[in-house]
């Protein structure tokens, strides 16, 4: 049997495989650690971390929708200094990238945090992921993640701390989302991830309440897919850093759709929840596939989509 | 490194599947791990499908029996999810994770008698708590409350105080009144009470328990996804905890409960 190469370099790290597990999705490790080979994946994103610890939303935080759920967490974290002094510590027991998720309401505050896990910095820490879409706050989040030019100031502001991997964590609640990806390549990031979850609401009709204390909630799982995956094209087209895919995934043909249309490494997120060892399942049934199809190199699926000449020539 | 491991998911054989109550339908499978680890109180993460088609998250159910290296859990019909469980056959496989969740605080010296408070299908926790406690030799009473005689799930349960909303059985009225009338005489030595059903009955709980300053434990049900405290999505308020800017802090019920002293939340 020929060696299946499932690395991937982005800007300068080698990862494993492909498949991270996703901000939020995931703890900060230790929850999932008997139900999962964590050094079988190719990283983990951290749950957001803020400046001081935040407690999160009232309930109710969660409600499943049709193939998907929504969720109103509100960012609850440890924040930065206990996220420092014990749970960065933890993930060095295992051989696999780690990515800092970073949440907050001003520039200042995503530069403090930064700044305080570069300056207490472990090996396996290889980069930070800039949250800039979280639906579910009402300070920072989306509104820096809608506004193009708020993006761009903050990817400059971050980009001078750290040589590590700087990566912005994009919304699909905007109409267009190429002119942030192109913004964020102009700004010194070194890849962009996408997409954070889907602004969505769901009523109770014999209390009229909503089904989430905050009203409007996050959309995640496989009914995000689709969405998913033509933000990721569409921000392909836009830019030339790589793209962590995000969005629904829960199979080794997930994966490929997403590596298809343009991303080279991919993120699962609400399948941990069914889950926690998903992620290991998805790699060997990835490399099957690939062994199958006679794929030596993971990369070289990467941006193959095919697109009918007559389509192209109208457009698409 | 195994006898660390306090849970794990395993796919699970149904041996067995009948209604004990109108709308509650017990599961039995095979499953040697949940019946050799769980504890009364503890709970299981079940996936209605295996294939990530809808519905996809796991619902949870407590611990109801086990016996040899089975286990049982009551499924009452909440929705899609809960009514395909339900309708699983006898041979069928479940996806079950677990056990999870603290036991039921059944081993402290503070009470002499316990006294378990149900309503409907709150039972679910409480026959393996009374199984323990006989098996401790401690002294304990059961007050079981329903809508009607027809919603008693009490097949595993001995020395029942029933108590019916429609004076179908038992008591006429609340079990909060049922268990006040007997704290009122002095019935018991020492008691504490472990209550589990609806909200609105487990706040009266926790109010009879103030008024005669006695321990009272609640076993939470809510909404969670992964159930070993990675989503975040279940929390309690508490009630203690160190200051917060934001003045709120939040007890996760898979993983801090699912049971709670009364002062450790706010219902």
């Amino acid at each position: 049997m020929r060696e299946i190469n499932m690395g991937v370099s982005i800007g300068g790290v080698e990862f494993q495989n492909p498949i991270l597990v996703a901000s939020g999705t995931y703890g900060y490790g230790s929850e999932a650690k008997d139900y999962c080979d964590i050094s079988g994946l190719g990283g983990i994103v951290t749950k957001s971390v803020s400046w001081k610890p935040r407690p999160g939303n009232y309930p109710r935080r969660i409600v499943e929708t049709a193939s998907g759920m929504l969720n109103s967490i509100g960012l609850a974290n440890v924040g930065v200094h206990a996220f420092v002094d014990e749970k960065l510590p933890y993930l060095e027991n295992f051989n696999t990238k780690i990515i800092a998720n970073i949440a907050a309401s001003s520039t200042e505050e995503y530069c403090n945090v930064l700044r305080h896990i570069e300056e207490n910095a472990s090996k396996n820490l290889v980069g930070y992921e800039i949250n800039v879409s979280c639906p579910n706050v009402k300070d920072g989040g989306l509104s820096f993640g809608t506004n193009v030019a708020r993006v761009e100031e903050l990817t400059k502001a971050l980009r001078p701390l750290t040589k590590k991997l700087l990566i912005i964590k994009l919304t699909p609640n905007v109409t267009s989302v190429a002119p942030f990806a192109a913004a964020c390549e102009a700004s010194g990031a070194d890849a962009i991830s996408l997409i954070n979850t889907v602004l969505g609401m769901s009523v109770d009709i014999h209390t009229r309440m909503p089904r989430i204390s905050t009203v409007t909630g996050g959309l995640s799982g496989p009914a995000i897919k689709p969405i998913a995956l033509a933000k990721v094209y569409e921000a392909r087209k836009a830019c030339t850093i790589p793209i962590i895919g995000i969005g629904g995934i829960t199979s080794a043909s997930d994966v490929m759709e997403f590596l298809i249309v343009g991303a080279s490494l991919v993120q699962i997120g609400t399948a941990n929840f069914i889950n926690p060892n998903i992620g290991n399942q998805i790699f060997s049934e990835l490399r099957n596939l690939l062994i199958d199809k006679g794929i030596v190199n993971i990369q070289d699926v990467v941006a193959t989509l095919k697109v009918a000449d007559q389509m192209k020539a109208l457009g698409w | 490194m195994q006898d660390t491991i306090r849970s794990q998911i395993q796919r699970s054989k149904v041996l067995g599947r009948r209604e004990i109550a109108r709308g509650l339908v017990v599961l039995k499978f095979q499953n040697s791990f949940v019946a050799e680890k769980a504890a009364p109180g503890q709970f299981v993460n079940v996936l209605p499908k295996i294939d990530f088609s809808d519905p996809f998250l796991r619902r949870p159910f407590s611990v109801y029996n086990t016996s040899g290296d089975s286990a049982e859990i009551i499924i009452q019909d909440h929705g899609r999810g809960t009514a395909i469980l339900a309708a699983t056959g006898i041979g069928e496989h479940l996806d079950i994770l677990g056990p999870l969740g603290n036991p039921w605080k059944y081993n402290e010296t503070t009470f002499e008698t316990a006294i378990l408070v149900i309503g409907g299908a709150g039972v679910a926790s409480m026959p393996l708590l009374a199984k323990q406690l006989e098996k401790d030799n401690k002294l304990y009473a059961v007050y079981y409350g329903a809508r009607n005689k027809s919603l008693f799930a009490d097949e595993y349960l001995r020395k029942i105080e029933y108590s019916t909303d429609d004076g179908s059985k038992g008591f006429h009225g609340s079990v909060i009144e049922n268990v006040r009338k007997d704290l009122n005489v002095g019935k018991y030595s020492k008691p504490k009470i472990f209550v589990c059903g609806p909200t609105g009955m487990m706040r009266s709980a926790i109010l009879l328990a103030n008024e005669f300053r006695i321990p009272c434990e609640v076993s939470l049900e809510t909404e969670m996804a992964c159930g070993i405290g990675i989503c975040q999505g279940c929390p309690v308020e508490t009630s203690i905890g160190e200051a917060e800017s934001t003045g709120r802090k939040f007890h996760l019920v898979c993983t801090q409960g699912p049971s709670f002293a009364k002062e450790q939340i706010v219902l």
